[in-house]
Protein backbone atom coordinates (compact mmCIF):
# COMPACT_ATOMS: atom_id res chain seq x y z
CA UNK A 1 0.00 0.00 0.00
CA UNK A 2 2.55 2.53 1.10
CA UNK A 3 4.88 1.12 -1.55
CA UNK A 4 2.28 1.70 -4.26
CA UNK A 5 1.58 5.12 -2.85
CA UNK A 6 5.24 5.99 -2.72
CA UNK A 7 5.75 4.89 -6.26
CA UNK A 8 2.78 6.89 -7.35
CA UNK A 9 3.93 9.92 -5.48
CA UNK A 10 7.46 9.88 -6.80
CA UNK A 11 6.06 9.69 -10.29
CA UNK A 12 9.04 7.71 -11.48
CA UNK A 13 7.31 4.35 -11.55
CA UNK A 14 10.74 2.91 -11.01
CA UNK A 15 9.50 -0.60 -10.42
CA UNK A 16 8.57 -0.74 -14.07
CA UNK A 17 11.60 1.07 -15.31
CA UNK A 18 14.40 -0.58 -13.40
CA UNK A 19 15.29 -4.11 -14.32
CA UNK A 20 14.04 -5.08 -10.86
CA UNK A 21 14.63 -8.74 -10.79
CA UNK A 22 17.89 -8.68 -12.60
CA UNK A 23 19.24 -5.98 -10.29
CA UNK A 24 18.02 -7.98 -7.30
CA UNK A 25 19.49 -11.18 -8.68
CA UNK A 26 22.80 -9.54 -9.49
CA UNK A 27 23.07 -8.00 -6.05
CA UNK A 28 22.09 -11.32 -4.49
CA UNK A 29 24.84 -13.09 -6.41
CA UNK A 30 27.39 -10.46 -5.43
CA UNK A 31 26.31 -10.69 -1.80
CA UNK A 32 26.54 -14.47 -1.83
CA UNK A 33 30.05 -14.16 -3.17
CA UNK A 34 30.90 -11.49 -0.65
CA UNK A 35 29.51 -13.54 2.23
CA UNK A 36 31.45 -16.63 1.27
CA UNK A 37 34.56 -14.59 0.66
CA UNK A 38 34.18 -12.91 4.00
CA UNK A 39 33.62 -16.21 5.78
CA UNK A 40 36.72 -17.54 4.06
CA UNK A 41 38.69 -14.52 5.16
CA UNK A 42 37.55 -14.91 8.75
CA UNK A 43 38.45 -18.60 8.58
CA UNK A 44 41.83 -17.86 7.11
CA UNK A 45 42.55 -15.35 9.82
CA UNK A 46 41.49 -17.66 12.62
CA UNK A 47 43.55 -20.49 11.16
CA UNK A 48 46.61 -18.36 10.75
CA UNK A 49 46.38 -16.97 14.26
CA UNK A 50 45.88 -20.49 15.54
CA UNK A 51 48.94 -21.66 13.71
CA UNK A 52 50.87 -18.66 14.84
CA UNK A 53 49.90 -19.25 18.44
CA UNK A 54 51.97 -22.39 18.36
CA UNK A 55 49.10 -24.76 18.89
CA UNK A 56 50.99 -27.14 16.70
CA UNK A 57 54.19 -27.32 18.68
CA UNK A 58 54.52 -30.83 17.54
CA UNK A 59 57.37 -33.31 17.35
CA UNK A 60 57.13 -36.56 15.49
CA UNK A 61 59.32 -39.48 16.52
CA UNK A 62 59.72 -42.39 14.17
CA UNK A 63 60.95 -45.57 15.79
CA UNK A 64 62.28 -48.29 13.46
CA UNK A 65 61.64 -51.89 14.46
CA UNK A 66 59.29 -50.73 17.16
CA UNK A 67 58.50 -54.18 18.52
CA UNK A 68 62.07 -55.10 19.31
CA UNK A 69 62.50 -55.26 23.03
CA UNK A 70 64.05 -52.14 24.38
CA UNK A 71 66.09 -54.20 26.75
CA UNK A 72 68.35 -55.38 23.94
CA UNK A 73 69.81 -51.96 23.47
CA UNK A 74 69.61 -50.67 26.97
CA UNK A 75 71.41 -53.72 28.37
CA UNK A 76 74.34 -53.17 26.11
CA UNK A 77 74.65 -49.54 26.92
CA UNK A 78 75.06 -48.50 30.47
CA UNK A 79 75.60 -44.90 29.51
CA UNK A 80 72.20 -44.64 28.03
CA UNK A 81 70.45 -45.80 31.17
CA UNK A 82 72.66 -43.62 33.22
CA UNK A 83 71.79 -40.58 31.21
CA UNK A 84 68.17 -41.37 31.29
CA UNK A 85 68.32 -41.80 35.00
CA UNK A 86 70.21 -38.63 35.43
CA UNK A 87 67.61 -36.79 33.48
CA UNK A 88 64.83 -38.34 35.49
CA UNK A 89 66.50 -37.34 38.69
CA UNK A 90 66.81 -33.81 37.46
CA UNK A 91 63.11 -33.58 36.96
CA UNK A 92 61.97 -35.90 39.65
CA UNK A 93 58.83 -34.17 40.77
CA UNK A 94 57.23 -33.62 37.44
CA UNK A 95 58.18 -36.99 36.12
CA UNK A 96 56.96 -38.86 39.15
CA UNK A 97 53.57 -37.34 38.63
CA UNK A 98 53.56 -38.55 35.09
CA UNK A 99 55.01 -41.92 35.96
CA UNK A 100 51.85 -42.56 37.90
CA UNK A 101 49.93 -42.59 34.67
CA UNK A 102 51.88 -45.49 33.31
CA UNK A 103 49.91 -48.56 32.40
CA UNK A 104 49.69 -50.98 35.27
CA UNK A 105 51.42 -53.60 33.19
CA UNK A 106 54.85 -52.41 34.27
CA UNK A 107 55.33 -53.97 37.61
CA UNK A 108 59.00 -54.76 37.23
CA UNK A 109 60.35 -51.30 37.91
CA UNK A 110 63.80 -51.19 39.33
CA UNK A 111 63.32 -50.47 42.93
CA UNK A 112 63.84 -46.87 43.88
CA UNK A 113 64.56 -45.89 40.30
CA UNK A 114 62.24 -43.59 38.45
CA UNK A 115 63.51 -44.60 35.08
CA UNK A 116 60.68 -44.44 32.57
CA UNK A 117 61.80 -47.21 30.26
CA UNK A 118 62.17 -50.70 31.58
CA UNK A 119 64.07 -53.43 29.84
CA UNK A 120 61.05 -55.66 29.19
CA UNK A 121 59.28 -53.00 27.11
CA UNK A 122 59.40 -52.75 23.35
CA UNK A 123 61.41 -49.91 21.87
CA UNK A 124 58.28 -48.02 20.99
CA UNK A 125 56.71 -48.24 24.39
CA UNK A 126 59.99 -47.46 26.03
CA UNK A 127 60.35 -44.28 24.01
CA UNK A 128 56.74 -43.44 24.69
CA UNK A 129 57.43 -43.81 28.36
CA UNK A 130 60.50 -41.60 28.17
CA UNK A 131 58.51 -38.96 26.39
CA UNK A 132 55.64 -39.26 28.83
CA UNK A 133 58.02 -38.70 31.63
CA UNK A 134 59.46 -35.53 30.17
CA UNK A 135 58.03 -32.39 31.84
CA UNK A 136 57.85 -30.57 28.53
CA UNK A 137 55.40 -32.92 26.90
CA UNK A 138 51.72 -32.34 27.12
CA UNK A 139 50.50 -35.26 25.15
CA UNK A 140 52.16 -38.31 23.69
CA UNK A 141 50.33 -40.39 21.19
CA UNK A 142 51.47 -43.35 19.21
CA UNK A 143 49.58 -43.58 15.96
CA UNK A 144 47.61 -46.81 15.75
CA UNK A 145 47.44 -49.01 12.67
CA UNK A 146 44.45 -47.32 11.09
CA UNK A 147 45.92 -43.87 11.57
CA UNK A 148 49.13 -44.96 9.91
CA UNK A 149 47.13 -46.55 7.13
CA UNK A 150 45.36 -43.30 6.56
CA UNK A 151 48.59 -41.43 6.64
CA UNK A 152 50.10 -43.68 4.03
CA UNK A 153 47.00 -44.14 1.96
CA UNK A 154 47.98 -41.47 -0.56
CA UNK A 155 51.18 -43.36 -1.29
CA UNK A 156 50.27 -46.99 -0.70
CA UNK A 157 46.64 -47.00 -1.62
CA UNK A 158 43.70 -48.37 0.27
CA UNK A 159 45.29 -51.81 0.61
CA UNK A 160 46.92 -50.52 3.74
CA UNK A 161 50.38 -50.77 5.02
CA UNK A 162 49.97 -53.44 7.65
CA UNK A 163 52.05 -55.85 5.67
CA UNK A 164 55.07 -53.58 5.52
CA UNK A 165 57.63 -53.29 8.28
CA UNK A 166 56.78 -49.79 9.35
CA UNK A 167 58.30 -47.66 12.04
CA UNK A 168 56.15 -46.56 14.92
CA UNK A 169 55.11 -42.96 14.71
CA UNK A 170 54.79 -41.12 17.98
CA UNK A 171 53.34 -37.66 18.11
CA UNK A 172 54.50 -35.45 20.92
CA UNK A 173 52.74 -32.23 21.78
CA UNK A 174 55.11 -30.02 23.66
CA UNK A 175 54.32 -27.15 25.93
CA UNK A 176 54.30 -23.83 24.23
CA UNK A 177 57.82 -22.72 23.42
CA UNK A 178 59.38 -25.89 24.76
CA UNK A 179 61.71 -28.25 22.94
CA UNK A 180 62.73 -31.83 23.61
CA UNK A 181 65.62 -31.80 26.02
CA UNK A 182 68.94 -33.21 24.90
CA UNK A 183 68.60 -35.86 27.57
CA UNK A 184 65.37 -37.13 26.08
CA UNK A 185 66.83 -37.06 22.60
CA UNK A 186 69.81 -39.02 23.80
CA UNK A 187 67.57 -41.52 25.53
CA UNK A 188 65.62 -42.09 22.37
CA UNK A 189 68.82 -42.64 20.45
CA UNK A 190 69.94 -45.11 23.04
CA UNK A 191 66.70 -47.04 23.15
CA UNK A 192 66.23 -47.20 19.39
CA UNK A 193 69.19 -46.14 17.31
CA UNK A 194 68.02 -44.79 13.98
CA UNK A 195 64.96 -43.10 15.39
CA UNK A 196 64.00 -39.98 13.56
CA UNK A 197 62.99 -36.93 15.50
CA UNK A 198 61.23 -34.38 13.37
CA UNK A 199 60.30 -30.95 14.55
CA UNK A 200 57.66 -29.25 12.50
CA UNK A 201 58.93 -25.72 12.94
CA UNK A 202 59.71 -25.22 9.29
CA UNK A 203 56.36 -26.72 8.49
CA UNK A 204 54.72 -24.24 10.79
CA UNK A 205 56.53 -21.36 9.19
CA UNK A 206 55.36 -22.57 5.84
CA UNK A 207 51.79 -22.90 7.13
CA UNK A 208 51.99 -19.37 8.39
CA UNK A 209 53.16 -18.19 5.01
CA UNK A 210 50.28 -20.01 3.41
CA UNK A 211 47.87 -18.53 5.91
CA UNK A 212 49.22 -15.08 5.25
CA UNK A 213 48.86 -15.38 1.51
CA UNK A 214 45.41 -16.86 2.08
CA UNK A 215 44.55 -13.76 4.06
CA UNK A 216 45.88 -11.52 1.33
CA UNK A 217 43.86 -13.45 -1.24
CA UNK A 218 40.74 -13.15 0.88
CA UNK A 219 41.24 -9.42 1.30
CA UNK A 220 41.82 -9.07 -2.42
CA UNK A 221 38.72 -11.11 -3.13
CA UNK A 222 36.62 -8.97 -0.81
CA UNK A 223 37.98 -5.87 -2.48
CA UNK A 224 37.25 -7.26 -5.94
CA UNK A 225 33.80 -8.49 -5.02
CA UNK A 226 33.01 -5.11 -3.48
CA UNK A 227 34.25 -3.24 -6.53
CA UNK A 228 32.48 -5.49 -8.99
CA UNK A 229 29.33 -5.34 -6.88
CA UNK A 230 29.43 -1.57 -6.91
CA UNK A 231 30.02 -1.61 -10.66
CA UNK A 232 27.12 -4.00 -11.21
CA UNK A 233 24.77 -1.83 -9.17
CA UNK A 234 26.05 1.25 -10.93
CA UNK A 235 25.43 -0.28 -14.34
CA UNK A 236 21.95 -1.45 -13.38
CA UNK A 237 21.22 2.01 -12.06
CA UNK A 238 22.49 3.55 -15.26
CA UNK A 239 20.24 1.25 -17.26
CA UNK A 240 17.24 2.15 -15.14
CA UNK A 241 18.09 5.83 -15.37
CA UNK A 242 18.42 5.65 -19.15
CA UNK A 243 15.00 4.05 -19.39
CA UNK A 244 13.56 6.74 -17.13
CA UNK A 245 15.31 9.61 -18.82
CA UNK A 246 12.11 11.02 -20.22
CA UNK A 247 10.29 10.70 -16.90
CA UNK A 248 13.10 12.40 -15.05
CA UNK A 249 13.11 15.18 -17.62
CA UNK A 250 9.38 15.58 -17.15
CA UNK A 251 9.75 15.74 -13.38
CA UNK A 252 12.56 18.22 -13.77
CA UNK A 253 10.33 20.29 -16.05
CA UNK A 254 7.56 20.21 -13.47
CA UNK A 255 9.92 21.80 -10.98
CA UNK A 256 11.24 18.80 -9.04
CA UNK A 257 14.60 19.59 -7.47
CA UNK A 258 17.60 17.36 -8.09
CA UNK A 259 17.69 16.05 -4.54
CA UNK A 260 14.08 14.94 -4.72
CA UNK A 261 14.49 13.01 -7.96
CA UNK A 262 17.84 11.57 -6.88
CA UNK A 263 16.56 10.44 -3.50
CA UNK A 264 13.54 8.74 -5.06
CA UNK A 265 15.76 6.85 -7.43
CA UNK A 266 18.37 6.10 -4.77
CA UNK A 267 15.80 4.85 -2.30
CA UNK A 268 14.36 2.50 -4.86
CA UNK A 269 17.78 1.17 -5.85
CA UNK A 270 18.80 0.86 -2.19
CA UNK A 271 15.64 -1.10 -1.44
CA UNK A 272 16.27 -3.49 -4.29
CA UNK A 273 19.92 -3.84 -3.33
CA UNK A 274 19.02 -4.46 0.30
CA UNK A 275 16.60 -7.20 -0.73
CA UNK A 276 19.21 -8.69 -3.04
CA UNK A 277 21.80 -8.51 -0.29
CA UNK A 278 19.54 -10.28 2.18
CA UNK A 279 18.76 -13.01 -0.34
CA UNK A 280 22.44 -13.49 -1.19
CA UNK A 281 23.54 -13.58 2.44
CA UNK A 282 20.79 -16.01 3.33
CA UNK A 283 21.89 -18.21 0.44
CA UNK A 284 25.39 -18.19 1.89
CA UNK A 285 24.20 -19.44 5.28
CA UNK A 286 23.42 -23.09 4.42
CA UNK A 287 26.90 -23.86 3.12
CA UNK A 288 28.47 -22.00 6.04
CA UNK A 289 26.18 -23.78 8.50
CA UNK A 290 27.06 -27.08 6.85
CA UNK A 291 30.74 -26.45 7.40
CA UNK A 292 30.06 -25.35 10.95
CA UNK A 293 28.12 -28.55 11.62
CA UNK A 294 30.95 -30.63 10.22
CA UNK A 295 33.24 -28.90 12.66
CA UNK A 296 30.90 -29.10 15.61
CA UNK A 297 32.02 -32.50 16.99
CA UNK A 298 35.60 -31.32 16.93
CA UNK A 299 35.09 -27.97 18.51
CA UNK A 300 34.47 -29.36 22.00
CA UNK A 301 37.89 -30.75 22.86
CA UNK A 302 40.73 -28.35 23.23
CA UNK A 303 43.11 -31.29 23.23
CA UNK A 304 43.18 -33.53 20.25
CA UNK A 305 40.89 -36.49 20.15
CA UNK A 306 43.11 -39.22 18.90
CA UNK A 307 41.56 -41.90 21.01
CA UNK A 308 38.72 -42.27 18.59
CA UNK A 309 41.08 -43.10 15.79
CA UNK A 310 38.73 -41.30 13.49
CA UNK A 311 41.04 -38.58 12.30
CA UNK A 312 44.53 -38.39 10.96
CA UNK A 313 46.78 -36.17 12.94
CA UNK A 314 47.47 -33.30 10.56
CA UNK A 315 43.91 -33.26 9.34
CA UNK A 316 42.71 -33.33 12.92
CA UNK A 317 44.98 -30.44 13.68
CA UNK A 318 43.50 -28.38 10.89
CA UNK A 319 39.99 -29.41 11.72
CA UNK A 320 40.45 -28.49 15.33
CA UNK A 321 41.72 -25.11 14.35
CA UNK A 322 38.75 -24.60 12.10
CA UNK A 323 36.38 -25.88 14.74
CA UNK A 324 37.84 -23.46 17.21
CA UNK A 325 37.33 -20.73 14.68
CA UNK A 326 33.70 -21.72 14.29
CA UNK A 327 33.33 -22.01 18.04
CA UNK A 328 34.98 -18.70 18.64
CA UNK A 329 33.80 -16.48 15.83
CA UNK A 330 30.10 -16.84 15.12
CA UNK A 331 29.32 -13.41 16.55
CA UNK A 332 32.03 -11.78 14.46
CA UNK A 333 31.08 -13.81 11.41
CA UNK A 334 27.38 -13.07 11.82
CA UNK A 335 28.14 -9.43 12.35
CA UNK A 336 30.12 -9.36 9.16
CA UNK A 337 27.46 -11.23 7.21
CA UNK A 338 24.79 -8.94 8.59
CA UNK A 339 26.69 -5.98 7.24
CA UNK A 340 26.69 -7.36 3.67
CA UNK A 341 23.10 -6.41 2.70
CA UNK A 342 23.48 -2.96 4.18
CA UNK A 343 26.74 -2.49 2.36
CA UNK A 344 24.96 -3.49 -0.86
CA UNK A 345 22.12 -1.08 -0.11
CA UNK A 346 24.55 1.71 0.65
CA UNK A 347 26.51 1.11 -2.55
CA UNK A 348 23.25 1.17 -4.50
CA UNK A 349 22.06 4.29 -2.76
CA UNK A 350 25.25 6.28 -3.20
CA UNK A 351 25.67 5.17 -6.82
CA UNK A 352 22.13 6.19 -7.70
CA UNK A 353 22.48 9.49 -5.89
CA UNK A 354 25.68 10.38 -7.70
CA UNK A 355 24.49 9.21 -11.11
CA UNK A 356 21.10 10.90 -10.99
CA UNK A 357 22.61 14.15 -9.78
CA UNK A 358 25.36 14.09 -12.37
CA UNK A 359 22.77 13.39 -15.02
CA UNK A 360 20.39 16.12 -13.85
CA UNK A 361 23.25 18.59 -13.78
CA UNK A 362 23.24 18.50 -17.55
CA UNK A 363 19.84 20.14 -17.47
CA UNK A 364 19.67 23.78 -16.36
CA UNK B 1 4.63 38.82 -16.19
CA UNK B 2 7.24 37.96 -18.74
CA UNK B 3 9.98 40.26 -19.93
CA UNK B 4 12.71 39.59 -22.46
CA UNK B 5 15.29 42.04 -23.60
CA UNK B 6 17.82 41.29 -26.32
CA UNK B 7 17.65 37.58 -25.60
CA UNK B 8 19.87 35.44 -27.79
CA UNK B 9 19.97 31.72 -27.62
CA UNK B 10 21.59 29.11 -29.76
CA UNK B 11 21.64 25.33 -29.76
CA UNK B 12 24.77 23.35 -29.06
CA UNK B 13 25.77 25.31 -25.98
CA UNK B 14 22.96 24.69 -23.56
CA UNK B 15 24.98 25.24 -20.40
CA UNK B 16 25.32 28.43 -18.48
CA UNK B 17 29.01 28.51 -19.39
CA UNK B 18 28.08 29.12 -22.98
CA UNK B 19 29.95 31.70 -24.94
CA UNK B 20 28.31 35.08 -24.83
CA UNK B 21 27.99 37.64 -27.56
CA UNK B 22 28.94 35.69 -30.64
CA UNK B 23 27.33 36.65 -33.90
CA UNK B 24 24.27 35.03 -35.39
CA UNK B 25 24.91 31.71 -37.06
CA UNK B 26 22.99 28.71 -38.31
CA UNK B 27 22.45 27.25 -34.84
CA UNK B 28 21.07 30.48 -33.42
CA UNK B 29 17.42 29.85 -32.63
CA UNK B 30 16.69 33.27 -31.15
CA UNK B 31 18.51 36.51 -31.70
CA UNK B 32 17.94 39.78 -29.88
CA UNK B 33 14.38 39.00 -28.91
CA UNK B 34 12.73 41.73 -26.89
CA UNK B 35 9.13 41.79 -25.68
CA UNK B 36 7.03 41.64 -22.57
CA UNK B 37 3.63 40.23 -21.67
CA UNK B 38 1.72 41.58 -18.67
CA UNK B 39 0.26 39.27 -16.04
CA UNK B 40 -3.01 37.77 -17.29
CA UNK B 41 -2.20 38.53 -20.93
CA UNK B 42 -2.83 36.13 -23.79
CA UNK B 43 -0.46 36.03 -26.79
CA UNK B 44 -0.37 34.05 -29.95
CA UNK B 45 3.15 33.06 -30.96
CA UNK B 46 3.20 32.87 -34.73
CA UNK B 47 5.74 32.09 -37.42
CA UNK B 48 6.63 29.47 -39.97
CA UNK B 49 8.09 26.15 -39.04
CA UNK B 50 11.67 26.55 -37.84
CA UNK B 51 11.15 30.20 -36.86
CA UNK B 52 12.06 29.53 -33.23
CA UNK B 53 8.66 29.26 -31.54
CA UNK B 54 9.47 26.05 -29.66
CA UNK B 55 12.87 27.42 -28.75
CA UNK B 56 11.32 30.52 -27.23
CA UNK B 57 8.81 28.50 -25.22
CA UNK B 58 11.60 26.18 -24.02
CA UNK B 59 13.52 29.21 -22.86
CA UNK B 60 10.47 30.59 -21.05
CA UNK B 61 9.97 27.15 -19.44
CA UNK B 62 13.61 27.41 -18.28
CA UNK B 63 14.64 24.26 -20.08
CA UNK B 64 17.56 26.37 -21.22
CA UNK B 65 19.06 29.64 -20.09
CA UNK B 66 19.62 32.60 -22.40
CA UNK B 67 23.20 33.01 -23.48
CA UNK B 68 22.83 36.75 -23.57
CA UNK B 69 20.20 39.33 -22.84
CA UNK B 70 17.80 39.67 -19.94
CA UNK B 71 15.00 37.33 -19.02
CA UNK B 72 12.51 37.98 -16.26
CA UNK B 73 9.70 35.61 -15.35
CA UNK B 74 7.14 36.28 -12.61
CA UNK B 75 9.40 38.88 -11.07
CA UNK B 76 12.46 36.67 -11.00
CA UNK B 77 15.48 37.68 -13.00
CA UNK B 78 16.90 34.64 -14.79
CA UNK B 79 20.58 35.18 -15.46
CA UNK B 80 23.58 32.93 -15.66
CA UNK B 81 24.02 33.24 -11.90
CA UNK B 82 20.53 32.03 -10.99
CA UNK B 83 20.38 29.23 -8.42
CA UNK B 84 19.11 25.79 -9.40
CA UNK B 85 16.64 25.80 -6.55
CA UNK B 86 15.27 29.13 -7.78
CA UNK B 87 14.87 27.70 -11.27
CA UNK B 88 13.05 24.64 -9.88
CA UNK B 89 10.69 26.81 -7.84
CA UNK B 90 10.06 28.99 -10.88
CA UNK B 91 9.34 25.98 -13.08
CA UNK B 92 6.62 24.95 -10.66
CA UNK B 93 4.93 28.25 -11.47
CA UNK B 94 5.25 27.88 -15.23
CA UNK B 95 2.86 25.37 -16.78
CA UNK B 96 4.00 23.94 -20.09
CA UNK B 97 1.98 22.02 -22.67
CA UNK B 98 4.53 20.33 -24.89
CA UNK B 99 3.90 19.53 -28.49
CA UNK B 100 4.39 15.84 -27.67
CA UNK B 101 2.41 16.13 -24.38
CA UNK B 102 5.19 14.58 -22.25
CA UNK B 103 2.81 12.52 -20.17
CA UNK B 104 4.49 9.80 -18.13
CA UNK B 105 3.69 6.58 -19.92
CA UNK B 106 3.60 4.44 -16.79
CA UNK B 107 1.25 6.66 -14.81
CA UNK B 108 -2.52 6.89 -15.15
CA UNK B 109 -4.07 10.12 -16.38
CA UNK B 110 -5.11 11.17 -12.88
CA UNK B 111 -1.61 10.45 -11.52
CA UNK B 112 -0.07 12.39 -14.37
CA UNK B 113 -2.33 15.34 -13.71
CA UNK B 114 -1.64 15.11 -9.97
CA UNK B 115 2.15 15.34 -10.38
CA UNK B 116 2.51 19.13 -9.89
CA UNK B 117 0.44 19.01 -6.69
CA UNK B 118 2.35 16.03 -5.36
CA UNK B 119 5.62 17.77 -6.06
CA UNK B 120 4.28 20.58 -3.87
CA UNK B 121 3.56 17.94 -1.17
CA UNK B 122 -0.13 18.77 -1.01
CA UNK B 123 -2.05 16.30 1.08
CA UNK B 124 -3.71 13.48 -0.80
CA UNK B 125 -7.31 14.42 -0.05
CA UNK B 126 -6.81 17.89 -1.53
CA UNK B 127 -4.97 16.35 -4.50
CA UNK B 128 -7.87 13.99 -5.20
CA UNK B 129 -10.40 16.86 -5.11
CA UNK B 130 -8.35 19.11 -7.37
CA UNK B 131 -7.64 16.33 -9.86
CA UNK B 132 -11.29 15.38 -10.05
CA UNK B 133 -12.29 19.01 -10.62
CA UNK B 134 -9.68 19.67 -13.32
CA UNK B 135 -10.45 16.40 -15.12
CA UNK B 136 -14.12 17.41 -15.14
CA UNK B 137 -13.11 20.77 -16.62
CA UNK B 138 -11.17 19.15 -19.49
CA UNK B 139 -13.81 16.42 -19.86
CA UNK B 140 -11.64 13.47 -18.89
CA UNK B 141 -13.43 12.30 -15.74
CA UNK B 142 -14.21 8.98 -17.34
CA UNK B 143 -10.62 8.34 -18.43
CA UNK B 144 -8.86 9.13 -15.16
CA UNK B 145 -7.55 5.59 -14.67
CA UNK B 146 -6.43 5.09 -18.25
CA UNK B 147 -2.80 5.19 -19.28
CA UNK B 148 -1.78 7.94 -21.74
CA UNK B 149 -1.28 5.41 -24.53
CA UNK B 150 -4.93 4.42 -24.24
CA UNK B 151 -6.09 7.96 -25.01
CA UNK B 152 -6.68 9.71 -28.31
CA UNK B 153 -4.48 12.64 -29.33
CA UNK B 154 -7.11 15.16 -28.29
CA UNK B 155 -7.59 13.47 -24.93
CA UNK B 156 -3.83 13.42 -24.28
CA UNK B 157 -3.70 17.10 -25.22
CA UNK B 158 -6.41 17.89 -22.70
CA UNK B 159 -4.65 15.81 -20.05
CA UNK B 160 -1.47 17.76 -20.72
CA UNK B 161 -3.36 21.03 -20.34
CA UNK B 162 -4.94 19.81 -17.12
CA UNK B 163 -1.47 19.00 -15.74
CA UNK B 164 -0.11 22.36 -16.89
CA UNK B 165 -2.78 24.40 -15.10
CA UNK B 166 -3.71 22.32 -12.04
CA UNK B 167 -1.26 24.07 -9.72
CA UNK B 168 -2.56 27.48 -10.86
CA UNK B 169 0.73 28.64 -12.37
CA UNK B 170 1.42 32.29 -13.14
CA UNK B 171 2.50 31.45 -16.69
CA UNK B 172 1.06 28.84 -19.08
CA UNK B 173 2.85 27.99 -22.31
CA UNK B 174 1.43 25.80 -25.07
CA UNK B 175 3.39 24.60 -28.10
CA UNK B 176 1.14 23.91 -31.08
CA UNK B 177 -1.61 22.49 -28.86
CA UNK B 178 -4.00 22.06 -31.76
CA UNK B 179 -1.57 20.60 -34.24
CA UNK B 180 -3.11 17.21 -34.84
CA UNK B 181 -6.61 17.99 -33.82
CA UNK B 182 -9.84 18.52 -35.70
CA UNK B 183 -11.52 21.95 -35.65
CA UNK B 184 -14.01 21.37 -32.83
CA UNK B 185 -11.25 19.97 -30.58
CA UNK B 186 -8.94 22.86 -31.42
CA UNK B 187 -11.55 25.45 -30.53
CA UNK B 188 -12.28 23.71 -27.28
CA UNK B 189 -8.61 23.68 -26.28
CA UNK B 190 -8.00 27.30 -27.19
CA UNK B 191 -11.14 28.19 -25.28
CA UNK B 192 -9.68 26.54 -22.21
CA UNK B 193 -6.37 28.37 -22.54
CA UNK B 194 -8.16 31.72 -22.91
CA UNK B 195 -10.16 30.88 -19.78
CA UNK B 196 -6.88 30.27 -17.93
CA UNK B 197 -5.65 33.72 -18.91
CA UNK B 198 -8.86 35.39 -17.75
CA UNK B 199 -8.22 33.67 -14.40
CA UNK B 200 -4.96 35.64 -14.16
CA UNK B 201 -2.23 33.57 -15.81
CA UNK B 202 0.00 34.87 -18.57
CA UNK B 203 -0.61 32.59 -21.55
CA UNK B 204 1.47 32.15 -24.70
CA UNK B 205 0.25 29.76 -27.39
CA UNK B 206 2.42 28.88 -30.37
CA UNK B 207 0.59 27.90 -33.52
CA UNK B 208 0.62 28.20 -37.25
CA UNK B 209 -3.10 27.62 -37.55
CA UNK B 210 -4.30 30.94 -39.02
CA UNK B 211 -7.97 29.98 -38.97
CA UNK B 212 -7.72 29.44 -35.25
CA UNK B 213 -6.03 32.80 -34.74
CA UNK B 214 -8.83 34.46 -36.73
CA UNK B 215 -11.46 32.73 -34.60
CA UNK B 216 -9.78 33.80 -31.33
CA UNK B 217 -8.40 37.27 -31.97
CA UNK B 218 -5.58 38.21 -29.60
CA UNK B 219 -2.26 40.06 -29.76
CA UNK B 220 0.43 38.09 -31.56
CA UNK B 221 4.21 37.76 -31.37
CA UNK B 222 5.59 36.98 -34.80
CA UNK B 223 8.92 35.17 -35.18
CA UNK B 224 10.93 34.73 -38.32
CA UNK B 225 14.28 32.94 -38.35
CA UNK B 226 14.76 33.66 -34.69
CA UNK B 227 13.89 37.33 -34.88
CA UNK B 228 10.78 38.98 -33.58
CA UNK B 229 9.19 40.72 -36.56
CA UNK B 230 6.04 41.99 -34.95
CA UNK B 231 4.87 42.53 -31.39
CA UNK B 232 1.28 43.57 -30.80
CA UNK B 233 1.91 44.14 -27.13
CA UNK B 234 0.05 47.39 -27.13
CA UNK B 235 -3.11 45.70 -28.24
CA UNK B 236 -5.57 44.78 -25.47
N1 LIG C 1 17.72 20.35 -30.74
C1 LIG C 1 18.12 21.22 -31.68
N2 LIG C 1 19.43 21.32 -32.01
C2 LIG C 1 19.86 22.19 -32.92
N3 LIG C 1 19.06 23.02 -33.57
C3 LIG C 1 17.72 22.97 -33.30
C4 LIG C 1 17.21 22.07 -32.35
N4 LIG C 1 15.87 22.26 -32.26
C5 LIG C 1 15.60 23.23 -33.16
N5 LIG C 1 16.69 23.65 -33.77
C6 LIG C 1 16.77 24.75 -34.76
O1 LIG C 1 16.37 25.93 -34.15
C7 LIG C 1 15.58 26.66 -35.02
C8 LIG C 1 14.22 26.94 -34.37
O2 LIG C 1 13.55 25.73 -34.16
P1 LIG C 1 12.19 25.65 -33.38
O3 LIG C 1 12.27 26.50 -32.20
O4 LIG C 1 11.81 24.25 -33.17
O5 LIG C 1 11.17 26.30 -34.44
P2 LIG C 1 9.59 26.19 -34.50
O6 LIG C 1 9.10 25.64 -33.23
O7 LIG C 1 9.15 27.60 -34.75
O8 LIG C 1 9.26 25.34 -35.66
C9 LIG C 1 15.47 25.86 -36.29
O9 LIG C 1 16.40 26.37 -37.21
C10 LIG C 1 15.82 24.48 -35.89
O10 LIG C 1 16.44 23.82 -36.95
MG1 LIG D 1 7.97 23.96 -32.82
Amino acid sequence: MSEAKGRRRDGLALSRALPDRSLLAMVAAMSLLASLTYAGAVGARALSSRWAAGAANLVTVQVPDPEKPAADTTAGSATSMGEATAHKDGASDASSAQTAQFPASQPEKQSGSKTAATPDMTRATAIEAVLQASPDTQLVHRLNASEIDRLLAPWLGAAGASALPLPAVIEVHLSRGAALSTNVIASIAQIAPGSLIERNDEWRVRLLDIARSLLACAALAILLVGTIGAAVIAMATRLGLGARRESIEILHGLGAVDGYVASRFARRVAGLSLAGGVVGTLLALPPLAGIARLMAPLSGGGALTFGSGETGFSIAETMTAFATLCGETPPALLWGLGVVPFAAAFIGWITAQVMVRVWLRRLP
Amino acid sequence: MIRLSNVTWRYGSPTRRAAVGRGTDAATALSSVTFSVPQGGFRWLLGPSGAGKSSLLRLLHLEALPQSGELEILGTHVGVDVKRATLARLRQRVGMVHQDFRLMPTLSISDNVALPLRLERRDEAAVADEVAAILRWVGLSERSDALPAELSGGEQQRAAIARAVIARPGVVLADEPTNALEESQSSRIVGMLREVSTLGATVIVATHNDALVRRFPAPALRLERGRLTSDESNAP
